[in-house]
C-alpha cells in the first residue's frame, strides 16, 4: 500500500497497481513517476521548519464562517477575480499551473491532480465532458469540504469552473453529501447568485465558455463517495463502485468522459492559477506541497478545522491549533491521521510523524484526508476500532464478496475482541482476513476497512492479549465458583 | 433504455459497439493486431479486448468464476477469478481486466492461490452447507470449486457465537424455488433477467451483508424464459420447483434430444431416472437455443405423464371407447381403411415427427388416397407451398443477429418462439436493431415502432404509400417476420402476397443474399410435413375415413363430418381422441427417435429417453403394422429404412443439424403477384398476446399441471394491485 | 456269496415292490416320487399326507411323506402340516396324536400351502402412484 489512504475520491488510478489495463502508455508513465514518489526516499527538506502559514498565504479566508459567505463577500475576499482572464488563457495554462503547483488530490488517495485533470484532453469524439465534484464527504473524522461548501462556496464554484476549463467540460456536478443540508442550501445559493452575476452559465465570466454547474444531493451512503459510486449514484442507479477498466475519463458519468475531483481539490485551483504555481509549491516539501485543510477531532482541547501548511509536524498540528491533548501530551494514546479509514500510529510514532503524504507513509499510515482522530489514554482503543468496522460494515455496498462477507466477519471478530472473548490465535485470523479483504475488492472500501484493523494488531497487540488473559481468568473463575 | 447503460459499462460489448474506443482516450500508439500474453509462462495471441479470462482458456486454463457468464455482462463481484499478474501488487478479476501486451499472468501462483482461498473463505463464511438437502449438490459451482480451490479447514469460529446469515425465501412463482439464504450474490439471475429476459424483476436490496436478491416487492417473475435462472444459479439459492427432491444429477441418465414445443426445435438434454422423465434442460446450441430454454419447453414434461393414451381403444357399440388390444385395433383400423375404398383424408398434427408422417403419406397412397393434410393452414394459391422459401424462416435464426431492422407481422414472437425473440433482443441490445411491429399491440421485452394492427398497412408499406417504408428501404439487412397463424384469416394469401411484394422491394437495396422474408411457424412438425408434400388443411372435404395424426386442432375436430370414421394417433387424450372411433396410442417426443424440421428448415432428431408407456409404440411403427394388415405392406422395417424413404422425398430432412436454405424468393413472389383480391378489414390479431396464453398451446402443456399453475400464478399476479402492465 | 451274487437285494427290491402294491403301482410311485421306500405308515394328516418311517435307512432318510394322491406331481413341502412338520424334520420324535403338549384350539386355522407361484398368491398393493396417467375416454352413458 504505497501511500493511499482509503480511496474515497480523486482517483483515476488507484494508489497501487490501479495503472493496470489502462490502455495508454502515457497512463504507464503516471505510474511510474506515481510510484517514484511514494516508494522514493523522504523528500529533500528545503525549509527548516513547515506550519505556521502565515495569512496572506491562506486560500480560504473564511473558513470559520466570520465573513459573508455570499457573493458579495466572495468577491471582497478575491474570489471571481480575473477569473475571465484565467479561462481565457485555456486549458493549457490552467493545467500547467495546476502541474507546476504540484497539487496532489485531496480527497485521500494524493493522485496529481494536473496529471489527472490533462487525461480529459484527449481529442474529442463528440462526447461531451463532465466535472464532477465529490462532496460527499462522509469518512468518520473529516470535516473539511463541507466548511468550504458552507462558508466559501464561491470558492468551489469558481473552482468547478476553472477546472471544468481545463478539462473542457461542459458541466459539473457537485454530489453532495444528504445530510449537509445547509451546506447544499448555501452552494444552491451561491450557484444561484453566480448564474445571476453571469459567472457561469451561458458565456461564464464573459470568457465565451458555456459551463453549468449543478447541485446532486446524495441519499446518505458513505461509498458513494467512491467515484464510481459517485457516478452510479448520480445517474439515479444503486451507488455501487463500478469495474474499472473503463475509467471514467473514459466512461464516466451518463457514459461520457468524467473526471472527479474533491471539492478541496477544486476549490484550490482559481488561487493556484491567480497566484502561480511557484506559490503553492513553495509550501511544504517537495511532492507533498501546498496547504491543506486539517480536521482534528477526538481527545484535544480545541478540536478545530484549519488550514495549515503540508509536512507540519503532527505535534506541532495538535500543540498549536488543537490546544493539545486532553491531559497533556503524554496523555496520548494513539491517532488516527487521515480519517477512519487509515492505520492508527501510536504516542511514540506521532513524536516524529510529519503530516504530508510521503511523511505519514513512512510511518505506515497514510495521509488521507488529513482528519485527525486524536485518542488518549482514557480510550478503549479495541472498542474504537471495532466501532469503527461495523461503521465500514454498515456502508459495505455488499457488491463484491471480500468487502461484503469479510468485514462482517471483521466486526463480528473486533466485538468479541472488545471482551477478550477470543484465542491469541485468532488475532493471526484477523490480519490473514483483514489481508484477504484487501486489494481483493472492486473499490477501495475493503481497504479502509481492512487498514483500521491492520493498525491496531500492528500497534495495540499486547492489549489485545492482555483482554484475552483476563477473559479466560474471569471464567476460570466464575468456573471454579459454580 | 437499458441498451445505452449496457453499452458503456460492459467493456467488451463497449468494444463491439464503437471499436478503437480505448485508443481513442490515449496518445499511444495504434495497439497491434494481435496481443501477446503469457498465461503460466504459455504464449498466447489474443485480440485487443480479450479480458485476462478469456486468454486463459484459449490457453487451455479455466480460471474459477462465479459471477462471470459469457452471455451476460462483466459484473466482477464475486471475486473469484481473481489472477496475478507480474509485476503488479496486487491481483486482478480476470472476468473484467482486458489483457495488455506482455502481460505474464500467473494463474496458479501462491497469491491466486490465496487469493481463491480466501474469496472461497468468505463466500462460505454465509452459506448453510445444507448440501445434503439441497437439490444443486452434484452440480453446484460452490461445491466443485470449494473442493478445487478452498481450504481443507473452516476457521469460521464465529459460528459458535453468532452464526451464519439467513434470509427469508421469495415467493417468485411456481417454476423458480428460492433458498435465498444459499446466494452468494452473484447476480447472474439479475443480469439474466435485464438483459436476456428483458423484464426488470429482479434486483438487490439492502446493502453490505444485509444485501438480498429479490424482487423489490413480493411478486412473481413473470418471464417466459424464467427457468433459465435455475441454470444460471451457481449455487442453490434458485432450484427448480417441479423438480425438487425428486433426483440426484448423478442417478439421472442424460438423452440428447429436441423441443417439439414451439417451432424452433431447442436443443434439450432429457434426464430420466428409471423410465420416468424427471427434468429438462437446455443443450448449448448457438444455432438455435444459445443455452436458453423456454419456460413450456422445460417445465411442461409433467405433461407427458398426463392424459395418455396407453392401449388402444375402439368404440364398442354402445359407443363408448374401450380399451382393446393391438391387434383388434389393428384390425379394426384396417376394415375402416380397406372399406373406404380410398376415400381417406390424412390430417397431420403439430407435434408429428417426419418418420410418421411419411409412413401415413406411403400408406394413404396405396390406398388410393392423396389427401394428406397439415393441421395448419397455408395458402395455396400462387406458388402455395411449392417453394421451401415461401413457409420457412429464411434468414435463420443466428442471422437475426446480423439484422439492422426487423418487422414483425401478425407475431408476438416473445411467447409464440421465445428463444427468437430473444435473438431479435440480443440485437437490440448489441447491434441498435430497430424493430417494427404490425399486429396488435404487446410487450416484446423491447421497443419497437408501432406500425399498427390494420392489414391495410402492410399493403401500403408494400405499395411504398407507408411512412415506415423509408426507414425501411434504407435498411442493409432488413428481416420481415410474418407469423404463420395469420394465414388462418381468409386473406392469409393476400397478407404473404404483400410481404412478398414488399421483401422484393426491399431486396433492392439490401446486401446481396440476404434474405428478407420469413415465416415463423407455430408448431414443429409444420415444416417437415410441408416439406413431405403434405398440403395445408385450408378446408376438410368430406372422406369416410379422417386420419387424424396427433392432429388436435379444435377448428378441425369440431367440424367432424357425420358418417366418418375417425381413426386418432397420438400420445395424449385431447380433441383429437375425444371425437375418435379408434384410438391407436403413439409415442411423445421423449419417448421416439424421430426427425423434425424447425421453422428455418433445420432437420433435428429426437432421441429415445424412455419407453412409450403401456402399449403405446413409436408411431411409424404403427402405421407400418397397418399397412400390414390392411395388405399394402410398407417397404420398410427400420428406422433406417424409413429415414432411406424421407431421404429419397427431401434429401435435407436426414442431414440432421445443418441448415438447409431455401431460395426461390423471387420465383414465389413473381407467383403469387397476381393475387388482386382485397384483404379483409379485420385487425390483425395473434393468439398469445400475454403470459399466460403462452403457457398451454398443445396437447402436452395442456397436460401440464406445472403449466396450469403458471397460468394461475400470472392470473393472480395480474389481479395485485402493484401489477403494471407494460404492454 | 452275497459279494459275488446280491440275491439279498433282489429280495429287498421284491419286497419294496411287493409293499408298495405291485410293479405297476411301484412304477408310478417311482415316477411320483423318485424314489421307492418300504416303511410303517405312521399317521396322515388332514390334507391326506401319509407318513412313513423305517429306522433301517439312516438318520435323515429314515422318515419321508408321501403326499396326498390327489395332488400328484403338484406336490410342495409347505403341504406339509404344522403338526407333522415336528415330527418330519426330526424337532421331535414324538409323533403329533402322541404328544400331550399339543394344544388344539378352534380358531387354529386350518393348513394351507404356500401358494406363492399360484394364482392365489399374495401380491403387496403399490403405494407409488402410477407414473403414467392414462387418459380415460369420456363414458358416453
Amino acid at each position: 500500500m504505497n501511500g493511499s489512504a482509503l480511496v474515497r475520491s480523486n482517483l483515476v488510478v488507484k494508489g497501487h497497481g490501479g495503472a493496470i489495463g489502462l490502455p495508454s502508455l502515457a497512463f504507464k508513465n503516471v505510474l511510474q513517476t506515481r510510484q517514484n514518489t511514494t516508494a522514493a526516499a523522504p523528500p529533500p527538506e528545503l525549509k527548516a521548519s513547515y506550519g505556521n502559514l502565515s495569512d496572506s498565504d491562506r486560500i480560504f479566508t473564511n473558513l470559520y464562517g466570520r465573513h459573508d459567505w455570499q457573493l458579495k463577500g466572495a468577491l471582497k475576499r478575491g474570489d471571481w477575480y480575473k477569473t475571465k482572464e484565467i479561462l481565457i488563457k485555456g486549458t493549457d495554462y490552467i493545467i500547467n499551473e495546476v502541474k507546476t503547483s504540484g497539487l496532489r488530490g485531496r480527497g485521500g488517495a494524493g493522485f496529481p491532480t494536473g496529471m489527472k485533470w490533462s487525461f480529459m484532453n484527449k481529442p474529442s469524439d463528440g462526447r461531451p465532458k463532465y466535472l464532477v465534484v465529490n462532496a460527499d464527504e462522509g469518512e468518520p473524522g473529516t470535516c473539511k469540504d463541507r466548511e468550504i461548501m458552507r462558508h466559501d462556496p464561491h470558492k468551489l464554484i469558481e473552482g468547478c469552473l476553472v477546472a471544468g476549463r481545463a478539462m473542457g467540460a461542459c458541466a459539473a456536478y457537485i454530489y453532495i453529501r444528504g445530510e449537509f443540508y445547509n451546506e447544499a442550501s448555501n452552494l444552491q445559493q451561491a450557484i444561484c447568485e453566480a448564474y445571476q452575476a453571469g459567472l457561469i452559465g451561458k458565456n461564464a465570466c464573459n470568457s465565451g465558455y458555456d459551463f453549468d454547474v449543478f447541485v446532486h444531493r446524495g441519499a446518505g451512503a458513505y461509498i458513494c463517495g467512491e467515484e464510481t459510486a459517485l457516478i452510479e449514484s448520480l445517474e439515479g442507479k444503486q451507488g455501487k463502485p463500478r469495474l474499472k477498466p473503463p475509467f471514467p475519463a473514459d466512461v464516466g458519468v451518463f457514459g461520457c468522459p468524467t473526471t472527479v475531483s474533491n471539492v478541496e481539490t477544486v476549490a484550490v485551483a482559481p488561487t493556484i492559477c491567480r497566484r502561480g504555481g511557484a506559490w503553492f509549491l513553495g509550501l511544504g516539501r517537495p511532492r507533498n506541497s501546498g496547504t491543506k485543510l486539517f480536521n482534528i477531532s477526538g481527545h484535544v482541547n480545541n478540536p478545530c478545522t484549519v488550514e495549515e501548511e503540508m509536512s507540519i509536524p503532527l505535534k506541532e498540528l495538535i500543540e498549536r491549533h488543537a490546544g493539545g491533548i486532553i491531559g497533556g501530551w503524554d496523555n496520548l494514546l494513539a491517532v488516527i491521521p487521515g480519517g477512519s479509514s487509515t492505520p492508527l500510529i501510536p504516542k511514540h510514532v506521532c513524536e516524529t510523524a510529519i503530516m504530508d503524504f510521503d511523511g505519514l507513509v513512512a510511518a505506515q499510515t497514510s495521509l488521507g484526508t488529513a482528519a485527525l482522530i486524536v485518542m488518549n489514554k482514557q480510550t478503549d482503543i479495541v472498542k474504537a476500532i471495532a466501532r469503527l468496522i461495523m461503521f465500514y460494515k454498515h456502508e459495505s455496498c455488499g457488491q463484491c464478496t471480500p468487502c461484503r462477507e469479510g468485514i462482517n466477519w471483521m466486526n463480528k471478530i473486533m466485538y468479541r475482541f472488545v471482551d477478550g472473548q477470543a484465542q491469541s490465535s485468532e488475532i493471526d485470523m484477523l490480519w490473514e482476513i483483514s489481508k484477504q479483504i484487501e486489494g481483493h475488492t472492486i473499490c477501495a472500501l475493503g481497504d479502509g476497512a481492512a487498514w483500521p484493523v491492520q493498525g491496531l494488531i500492528r500497534h495495540f497487540r499486547p492489549e489485545l492479549e492482555c483482554r484475552m488473559k483476563k477473559y479466560q481468568e474471569q471464567n476460570e473463575k466464575q468456573a471454579l465458583s459454580n | 433504455m437499458f441498451r445505452t447503460t449496457l453499452q458503456r459499462t460492459v467493456p467488451c460489448i463497449r468494444l463491439v459497439v464503437a471499436p478503437g474506443q480505448f485508443r481513442l482516450n490515449s496518445n499511444a500508439p495504434a495497439p497491434p493486431s494481435k496481443l501477446e500474453v503469457f498465461i503460466d509462462d504459455k504464449k498466447v495471441l489474443v485480440d485487443p479486448g480479450t479480458t485476462v479470462l478469456q486468454a486463459a482458456a484459449l490457453a487451455g486454463v479455466e480460471i474459477p468464476r462465479f459471477c462471470y457468464h459469457e452471455r451476460l455482462a462483466v459484473a466482477g463481484n464475486c471475486r473469484m477469478c481473481l489472477v496475478e499478474v507480474e509485476r503488479s501488487p496486487k491481483p486482478v478479476a480476470a472476468c473484467a481486466m482486458p489483457v495488455m501486451n506482455g502481460w505474464k499472468i500467473k494463474t496458479n501462483s501462491e497469491l491466486t492461490r490465496k487469493a481463491r482461498e480466501g474469496v472461497m473463505e468468505f463466500l462460505l463464511m454465509n452459506h448453510p452447507l445444507d448440501c445434503p438437502i439441497c437439490d444443486q449438490g452434484g452440480e453446484c459451482d460452490l461445491q466443485d470449486q470449494s473442493m478445487a480451490f478452498g481450504s481443507d479447514r473452516s476457521r469460521f469460529v464465529d459460528i459458535d457465537y453468532s452464526g451464519k446469515r439467513a434470509v427469508e425465501d421469495k415467493d417468485i412463482g411456481p417454476l423458480v424455488k428460492t433458498i435465498m439464504t444459499r446466494c452468494i450474490h452473484c447476480t447472474r439471475c439479475i443480469r439474466f433477467a435485464s438483459e436476456v429476459a428483458g423484464v426488470d424483476d429482479l434486483g438487490t436490496t439492502g446493502r453490505g451483508s444485509d444485501m438480498q436478491v429479490g424482487t423489490y416487492i413480493e411478486k412473481m417473475f413473470l418471464s417466459e424464459l424464467s427457468g433459465n435462472v435455475i441454470d444460471l444459479c451457481p449455487v442453490g439459492a434458485l432450484t427448480s420447483k417441479p423438480y425438487s427432491f425428486s433426483a440426484r444429477p448423478w442417478e439421472t441418465r442424460k438423452t440428447d434430444s429436441v423441443d417439439v414445443l414451439d417451432a424452433l426445435g431447442s436443443n434439450i438434454v432429457v434426464s430420466t431416472r428409471a423410465g420416468d422423465v424427471m427434468r429438462i434442460l437446455p443443450r448449448l446450441n448457438e444455432d438455435i437455443n444459445e443455452e436458453w430454454l423456454s419456460d413450456k419447453s422445460r417445465f411442461s414434461y409433467d405433461g407427458l405423464k398426463r392424459q395418455r393414451l396407453i392401449t388402444p381403444l375402439v368404440k364398442d357399440n354402445k359407443g363408448n371407447l374401450v380399451p382393446v388390444e393391438w391387434e383388434d385395433a389393428l384390425v379394426a383400423t384396417s376394415r375402416a381403411l380397406i372399406n373406404a375404398n380410398g376415400n381417406i383424408v390424412g390430417v397431420s398434427g403439430g407435434l408429428s415427427d417426419a418418420e410418421s408422417m411419411i409412413a401415413l403419406k406411403d400408406l394413404l397412397n396405396r390406398l388410393g388416397s392423396e389427401q394428406l393434410y397439415t393441421e395448419e393452414p397455408f395458402p395455396m394459391t400462387g406458388s402455395g407451398t411449392d417453394f421451401r422459401s415461401s413457409y420457412i424462416l429464411n434468414s435463420s435464426i443466428s442471422g437475426l443477429e446480423q439484422a439492422d431492422l426487423v418487422l414483425l407481422i401478425g407475431t408476438n414472437p416473445r411467447y409464440e418462439a421465445p428463444l427468437l425473440n430473444t435473438r431479435i433482443r440480443k440485437s437490440y441490445v448489441h447491434n441498435d436493431l430497430e424493430i417494427a411491429l404490425l399486429g396488435p399491440k404487446v410487450d416484446l421485452s423491447y421497443d419497437y415502432e408501432y406500425l399498427g394492427e390494420s392489414p391495410a398497412i402492410l399493403k401500403d408499406l408494400a405499395e411504398k404509400r407507408h411512412a415506415f417504408y423509408a426507414k425501411l428501404s434504407k435498411a442493409k439487412r432488413p428481416v420481415i417476420i410474418l407469423g404463420a397463424q395469420q394465414f388462418e384469416r381468409e386473406d392469409g394469401a393476400i397478407l404473404l402476397a404483400q410481404a412478398q411484394q414488399l421483401s422484393q422491394e426491399l431486396n433492392k437495396n439490401a446486401d446481396k443474399g440476404w434474405k428478407i422474408l420469413n415465416v415463423l411457424q407455430q408448431v414443429a412438425g409444420q415444416v417437415a410435413a410441408l416439406d413431405l408434400g403434405y398440403k395445408p388443411y385450408n378446408n376438410l372435404p368430406a372422406a369416410k375415413v379422417l386420419y387424424l395424426l396427433g392432429a388436435d386442432n379444435e377448428s378441425l375436430t369440431k367440424c367432424k363430418p357425420a358418417g366418418t370414421t375417425v381413426i386418432y394417433q397420438g400420445h395424449h387424450g385431447d380433441a383429437g381422441a375425444a371425437i375418435a372411433d379408434i384410438v391407436l396410442p403413439g409415442a411423445a417426443y421423449t419417448e421416439k427417435q424421430a426427425t423434425y424440421v424447425n421453422t428455418e428448415g433445420r432437420a433435428q432428431q429426437t432421441l429415445m429417453a424412455v419407453q412409450p408407456p403401456g402399449m403405446a409404440r413409436s408411431d411409424w411403427k404403427i402405421i407400418r403394422a397397418i399397412s400390414e394388415f390392411v395388405g399394402v405392406k410398407l417397404p420398410y422395417d427400420t428406422l433406417n429404412e424409413v429415414r432411406d424413404r424421407l431421404t429419397d422425398v427431401c434429401p435435407s430432412m436426414t442431414r440432421y443439424g445443418d441448415l438447409e436454405p431455401a431460395n426461390y424468393l423471387v420465383q414465389a413472389s413473381d407467383l403469387a403477384k397476381d393475387l388482386s383480391s382485397q384483404t379483409v378489414s379485420t385487425p390483425l390479431n395473434v393468439k398469445q398476446i400475454t403470459l399466460e396464453d403462452f403457457y398451454m398451446t398443445d396437447s402436452i402443456s395442456r397436460s401440464s399441471p406445472t403449466m396450469a399453475k403458471c397460468i394461475q400464478a400470472v392470473r393472480k399476479q395480474k389481479e395485485s394491485k402493484y401489477y403494471e402492465s407494460r404492454a | 456269496m452275497n459279494n459275488i451274487f446280491p440275491f439279498n437285494k433282489f429280495i429287498t427290491g421284491f419286497n419294496i415292490i411287493k409293499a408298495n402294491g405291485g410293479p405297476l403301482n411301484a412304477f408310478k410311485k417311482l415316477f411320483r416320487h423318485d424314489e421307492l421306500k418300504i416303511g410303517t405308515l405312521v399317521g396322515t394328516d388332514e390334507m391326506g399326507n401319509r407318513y412313513y418311517e423305517n429306522n433301517t435307512y439312516f438318520y435323515g432318510r429314515n422318515r419321508w411323506v408321501e403326499y396326498n394322491d390327489q395332488v400328484y406331481l403338484d406336490y410342495d413341502a409347505s403341504q406339509i402340516t404344522a403338526e407333522w412338520y415336528g415330527w418330519i424334520h426330526y424337532k421331535t420324535d414324538l409323533l403329533p396324536y402322541n404328544d400331550p403338549n399339543r394344544p388344539k384350539y378352534k380358531w387354529m386355522a386350518k393348513h394351507t400351502e404356500n401358494e406363492t407361484g399360484t394364482e392365489r398368491q399374495y401380491v403387496p398393493y403399490s403405494t407409488m402412484p402410477p407414473k403414467i396417467q392414462a387418459w380415460v375416454p369420456p363414458n358416453k352413458n
